[in-house]
């Protein structure tokens, strides 16, 4: 077997629909090992693209190469797993018969399968000495047995590349951590990890690179560290003492931070503001200035912009509103 | 390929195991059965009944006709009857003049309202002599079996009375009044003499309902079936692990085995009901059953030749295959019980449309819309068995139409799996012709 250093390899890809263009001459390389996160507002095209990148539908133009190998090729997605944004299950089925099904589409022989069912409905407290729930019909169980159920079904065949479509949305925190834990422990494995999302805080989190793409089009990729950096600017993590962030104008605080020569953006976080400093302007001058103005500051630190600043500034907010309508 | 396997296997056994199929794989046969008795139960019923024999009998003739009558309503018996012909009723015959008959009818209406006593009188009068007019009047006047009964009897009387005024000796009246006749039909092919005619137009719809429901309730199911996934949406990870056209083969292949089995275990179920059953049903009719069930209600498969049923297979299959492709594809462009239920109808327009044809088919199977249905591909699974069944067809016909059959097979899975294909990702309002097309040509 003659693998590729990349995990995934698009180039040129263009999807058309009826009524518009869902992706337009896309282009990404995830490397071997990496947990890569796809992300844009909804409508974007990441379905589309992770779709494209499954077979399961195709492309008008471009190549997609998994592990340098077509993506057509027959057995190859036996080797990736994939987690759908939309989940579901066969809702009359035996658990276990419904794991053992998706594992033998995978290639998996049926002995090998039920062995490794058990493995994982133990792991996840599925299989306890009071209740079996892999004798149960999916029906019986609850929301989030079943979110467990198909997380089974995308890693059961140990696949070297697991492609997790949306995975946090509709969890809840323990299945979220859950889910986190898994993505750091294929990591260790060497397995690639590729997800997308529309929530940064996910991605800056976890992901080791990232793709932003909006209206079908890569806005821009790269290491994360070198996303963040790549601007250029330095930002400021600001923090006052009390719930004070909440008013800033009342207090000489907001005088300061609508100070264009200083500030050319600032973004209330609640608890804390992420300050982009303008052109030219020193962050000491900044805290000089606040705690002028009587800032009690609790927390003042120079951070790197987070992804949904640069998220936000490079695909605009009005873009996420209409972005909500399509389909990604 | 592996996958195709794994497919059809969940199709099979989840079917298979559930609810529904073990309770319509019992409730038909049972139904079967009871339709085969039930009507054969009444029928010896209503022959072992002694309803025509419970009457007076009104003779104005002046001839004996009523005797007559009397006697042959009375030796009319089968050997179950004869048992009980001692405490059965005697028809009561009342010689009276023309004058006093309206009296005697009056009296005899009243006998017949009264409860427990005669159902009915029957007035023979000269009008029966000179333009054969007999008049009959009681509680199973609405009877066929009893009125048929009463009719040929006075028939047999009136024969005998006429004949013995010619002169004819009684030994011969009494053998042609007594004379009984039955036929056997046998067809006769090219191949020499084959099963009974009954047989093969037996066999022929029975090949034609068994297609027919097989696909109403398994084609229906694919359909369902492809409908669950979407809704589901389970379809999508399934989809990222097989190829949607091997998917679509291994869902009609795994309903149309479970097609497939329930129909053997209806028939054999049904055989052994009815085999079982049918003497102890007759015998509590008052009818004597000798040998089994099946030979006693005129049933045998003689006509069936290892050939046919190849052929009957071949065809059983494609018919099978072609519906199922299209019901799943129809299931794929929808997403409510509903919509499915209507994308289905032009699919079931065709087999229902088939259907129709059958009456003509069977009154002459070699026309020209026999022959025409038996050659396009949605219709010739069903009528093409029968047609064979009922007449010889050269086998080059045979081979031509299982041909375009197959034809007709390719271009459905091929048509299903584009539409199907594009499908099973779509949500949101039912697709319109034009779109379907579109899919068509873009998948």
């Amino acid at each position: 077997m003659h693998d590729n250093d990349l995990a995934i390899d698009i180039r040129g890809v263009t999807k058309r629909y009826e009524e518009h263009v869902a992706v337009r001459d896309l282009s990404l390389q995830v490397p071997r090992g990496a947990v890569y996160g796809l992300l844009g507002p909804n409508g974007a095209g990441k379905t589309t693209t992770i779709r494209m990148l499954l077979d399961i539908i195709a492309p008008d133009a471009g190549s997609i190469a998994i592990f340098g190998r077509p993506n057509r090729e027959s057995g190859l997605l036996n080797r990736v797993g994939y987690l759908p944004e939309e989940r579901g299950l066969y809702r009359k089925m035996q658990v276990r018969r419904v794991l053992r099904f998706l594992a033998e589409l995978k290639g998996l022989k049926a002995g090998e399968a039920d062995k490794r069912i058990d493995e994982w409905l133990d792991r996840f407290g599925l299989k306890t000495k009071e209740r079996d729930w892999g004798d149960s019909k999916v029906d019986e169980l609850s929301r989030g047995m079943q979110q467990k159920v198909q997380f089974i079904a995308t890693l059961i065949h140990d696949p070297d590349l697991v492609i997790l479509d949306e995975p946090f949305s509709g969890l809840d925190p323990i299945n979220a951590q859950a889910l986190k834990d898994a993505v750091v422990e294929l990591k260790r494995r060497g397995k690639t990890v590729v997800f997308s999302t529309h929530v940064m805080e996910n991605a800056e989190r976890m992901c080791d690179a990232v793709c932003i793409i909006a209206r079908g089009e890569k806005v821009l990729d790269g290491q994360v560290t070198e996303v963040r950096s790549s601007s250029g600017r330095r930002n400021v993590a600001l923090a006052l003492v009390g719930n004070t962030a909440a008013r800033p104008s009342e207090n000489g605080v907001g005088q300061v931070l609508g100070d264009r020569q200083l500030v050319r953006h600032f973004d209330d976080n609640n608890r804390y503001f992420e300050i982009e400093l303008a052109q030219g302007a020193d962050a000491q001058d900044l805290l000089h200035r606040l705690i002028q103005a009587g800032a009690r500051i609790e927390r003042f630190e120079l951070i790197l912009p987070s992804l949904h600043q640069i998220f936000i500034e490079r695909v605009g907010a009005s873009n996420v509103e209409t972005g909500m309508s399509g389909h990604g | 390929m592996d996958k195709f396997w794994v497919v059809a296997k969940r199709e099979y056994l989840e079917r298979v195991r559930s609810r529904w199929f073990v309770m319509m794989t019992l409730f038909v046969p049972v139904f079967i059965t009871a339709i085969f008795l039930i009507p054969a139960w009444v029928t010896a019923r209503s022959a072992a009944g002694t309803g025509s024999r419970n009457i007076v009998i009104l003779d104005a003739t002046g001839t004996g006709l009523g005797k007559r009558v009397s006697a042959i309503l009375t030796s009319d018996t089968t050997a179950a009857q004869r048992a009980s012909a001692a405490t059965a009723p005697q028809p009561q015959v009342r010689e009276v003049t023309a004058a006093a008959l309206p009296a005697a009818e009056d009296s005899a209406t009243r006998e017949v309202m009264r409860p427990n006593n005669v159902v009915g009188y029957l007035v023979l009068d000269d009008s029966t002599l000179s333009t054969r007019r007999v008049r009959y009047a009681g509680r199973n006047a609405s009877s066929i079996v009893d009125t048929d009964k009463l009719k040929s009897a006075v028939r047999q009387a009136f024969t005998a009375v006429m004949l013995q005024r010619e002169g004819v000796k009684p030994e011969t009246i009494s053998l042609i009044s007594n004379l009984s006749l039955s036929m056997s039909q046998t067809r006769i092919d090219e191949r020499g003499k084959g099963g009974s005619g009954q047989a093969a137009i037996f066999l022929g719809v029975g090949i034609g309902v068994l297609l027919l429901m097989s696909i109403i309730f398994h084609g229906q199911n694919v359909l369902r079936g492809v409908l669950e996934e979407k809704s589901t949406r389970v379809a999508e990870v399934v989809i990222s692990s097989i190829k949607p056209e091997m998917l679509l083969a291994g869902k009609v292949a795994g309903a149309g085995a479970v097609g497939l089995t329930q129909q053997v275990l209806w028939i054999a179920i049904s055989a052994y009901l009815i085999t079982n059953f049918a003497p102890l049903v007759l015998k509590s009719a008052g009818v004597p059953v000798s040998g089994g069930g099946g030979s006693a209600l005129g049933v045998s498969l003689g006509g069936l030749t290892v050939g046919l049923f190849i052929v009957i297979v071949l065809y059983f299959l494609f018919g099978f295959v072609f519906y199922a492709s299209l019901l799943a594809a129809a299931g794929s462009m929808v997403n409510t019980e509903q919509d499915a239920q209507q994308a289905a109808m032009p699919i079931m327009y065709l087999l229902i449309g088939s259907w129709l044809f059958v009456n003509s088919v069977i009154v002459n199977p070699t026309g020209t819309i026999a022959k025409v249905l038996s050659w396009l591909p949605f219709s010739s699974p069903i009528i093409m068995p029968m047609r064979m069944g009922l007449s010889p067809v050269p086998w080059t016909s045979v081979a031509g139409s299982l041909a375009v059959c197959a034809l007709g097979c390719v271009l459905a899975i091929w048509l299903a799996a584009r539409i199907y294909r594009v499908g099973m990702l779509m949500y949101g309002k039912r697709p319109s012709l034009a779109e379907v097309a579109r899919w068509v040509r873009y998948a």
